[in-house]
């Protein structure tokens, strides 16, 4: 498996550039995705969506529907593709440390 | 920051732990056994006929994106995949080991999108997705799968859609999407199990999974050309198909009769599907076969051509077209699946100030890699999809260089494989489904 060195750490990365394994996330890996995805600035907003995955995901080993998402942080769906462009499948999962969905994606 | 690239050579070599756990729990017996009593089954004639009337002529080399964007590297040649693969299994007599077993499972899920361009260069026309396909079956039937597309098989078998949707989940989002597209609509309805509808509306997993907004897209274009649709509550409303790409017929068969059955039930006049290729290939080709049934027992209309019937009928109209150029992208599953290509062109020319060709065009379009399963078979094989289709990065850059800001790919995995080709080679293009443009140019 690739590595990438940041900010002193060394994070296993898959080819789609997912994190190896959720134990391995920290919150330098928010900032190194952050670069990758180009999203210029984080937000409290982004955070939000980051805890609300990793929560969901502890509790049910798979990523959420969008819509459980928008209704656990109360952002409209357009507003979720504002915070992560790439979409919450691909961006969003990647930033909170989750592997990527299997599926059409 | 220094990223570590895997190394840059292209000897096969099995990555996918699911493989290598399924092939190590068995004999060469096992294999044997397996791969003779298919060979007896459900290859027969037609599988006796491809195998012994190959010339190797190399017509299909030429044909195959993998070959042609890895340097011409033989052993990616689609008769050669073969000649690894079955070629093997017949020659061996079923007694083929292990290792052939797993670098068999990876060419047949990995290194072919089951596009059909060869079969259509083939001067036999010997289809290579159906021997590729019957290299799946061996594998599925044998538990060698690699691990992402076996898990979304098994979402398929558990929930009867792709992507591990709850019953509730589904109806919830519906309804929520209602209720976003009513701030912009007031009267707007996303009708449930309407009886005796003219459109029973089915999509793929990921759209109520995390592209919702394509069912509020959906839902504006039906209001607009005032079209009486329904949809389902129950399992049925996802018409995608993976089980189709491992080789595992039977849940096939389940998957399209719960769809088929769920329209059937309603009364519905006809289904219209979203944006998908490879779900029109189970529905409209492959899973009735598997039914029994020559043709589907309901009529099934693509979104490509059921778009084209709205503006050619004057129900649906455009307001300002979209103004930035455009080029399109043919998914093989829709094109050289049903001929779709001139249907989609007249849409985009009804919708789009400028329309830049990429060439090759219409079946003759090769396909985005991604497709057959290849990009479900998920994160292990990425950069090998990329590096295996630069004759598209090829094409797209040279649309782009005559003009074409966006790419239109009216299939979701299309979606996906163009996306990962664009940021691989840098190619500054947008990517949009067709109801994207649609959206934003029609009268609401």
């Amino acid at each position: 498996m690739p590595t990438v060195e940041f900010e002193g750490n060394t994070f296993a990365i898959d080819e789609d550039g997912f994190i190896d394994s959720f134990e391995n996330w920290n919150k330098d890996w928010v900032q190194y995705v952050k670069q990758q995805e180009g999203i210029d600035e984080l937000s409290e907003e982004h955070w939000q969506v980051i805890d609300v995955l990793q929560d969901y995901y502890k509790k049910n080993g798979i990523a959420p529907m969008v819509r459980v998402l928008s209704k656990l942080t109360g952002y409209k769906l357009k507003h979720i593709y504002e915070l992560f462009p790439s979409g919450p499948g691909k961006g969003a999962c990647k930033m909170a440390g989750l592997p990527k969905p299997t599926g059409c994606v | 920051m220094a990223t570590t690239e895997p190394k840059a050579n292209d000897e096969p070599i099995v990555l996918d732990d699911a493989i290598i756990e399924g092939a190590e729990k068995l004999s060469e017996e096992d294999i044997a056994q397996v791969i003779n009593d298919m060979i007896r089954t459900e290859g027969g004639a037609r599988f006796k006929a491809y195998l012994n009337t190959c010339m190797s002529c190399g017509y299909c080399s030429g044909a195959c994106h993998y070959y042609l964007s890895r340097d011409k590297e033989p052993r990616l040649a689609p008769a050669a995949k073969v000649k690894q693969t079955l070629g093997e299994f017949v020659r061996k007599k079923g007694r083929v080991s292990r290792e052939t077993l797993m670098r068999s499972c990876e060419i047949a899920f990995t290194d072919c999108n089951l596009c059909r361009r060869c079969m259509m260069y083939c001067p036999f026309g010997i289809d290579v997705a159906f021997l590729m396909l019957f290299v799946r079956r061996v594998c599925h039937k044998l538990g060698v799968v690699p691990r992402y597309i076996q898990d979304t098989a098994h979402s398929h078998s558990a929930t009867m859609n792709q992507m591990w949707v709850q019953e509730d989940e589904w109806i919830d989002t519906l309804q929520w999407q209602e209720d976003e597209a009513r701030d912009e609509i007031p009267d707007l309805r996303i009708p449930l199990e309407k009886e005796g509808a003219d459109v029973y509306y089915s999509v793929i997993g990921p759209e109520p999974k995390f592209r919702a907004q394509l069912i509020y897209q959906a839902a504006v274009l039906m209001h607009a050309a005032g079209i009486d649709w329904t949809m389902t509550e129950f399992p049925g409303w996802d018409n995608s198909d993976m089980c189709m790409y491992t080789g595992d017929i039977e849940m096939t068969a389940r998957l399209k009769k719960v769809h088929f059955e769920s329209a059937l039930r309603l009364r519905s006049k006809r289904i219209v599907m979203g944006e998908c290729g490879h779900a029109f290939r189970s529905v409209y080709d492959v899973g009735n076969r598997f039914l029994g049934w020559k043709m589907p027992p309901i009529e099934v209309v693509h979104a490509v051509a059921f778009y084209d019937e709205l503006l050619a009928e004057g129900r649906l109209k455009i307001a300002r077209k979209f103004e930035r150029p455009v080029t399109f992208h043919d998914p093989c599953n829709i094109v050289r699946g049903q001929g779709l290509h001139e249907k989609a062109r007249s849409v985009v020319r009804q919708s789009c100030e400028t329309f830049i060709e990429m060439e090759p065009n219409r079946e003759h379009n090769f396909c985005c890699c991604a497709g057959g399963g290849v990009i479900n078979c998920g994160p292990p094989y990425k950069n090998k999809r990329v590096k295996s289709n630069r004759v598209k990065a090829e094409q797209l850059m040279a649309a782009r260089e005559k003009g074409a800001e966006v790419v239109i790919a009216p299939c979701h995995n299309c979606h996906g494989g163009l996306e990962d080709i664009i940021h691989h080679y840098k190619i500054d293009i947008e990517i949009k489904f067709l109801i994207d443009i649609l959206f934003e140019c029609m009268e609401k």
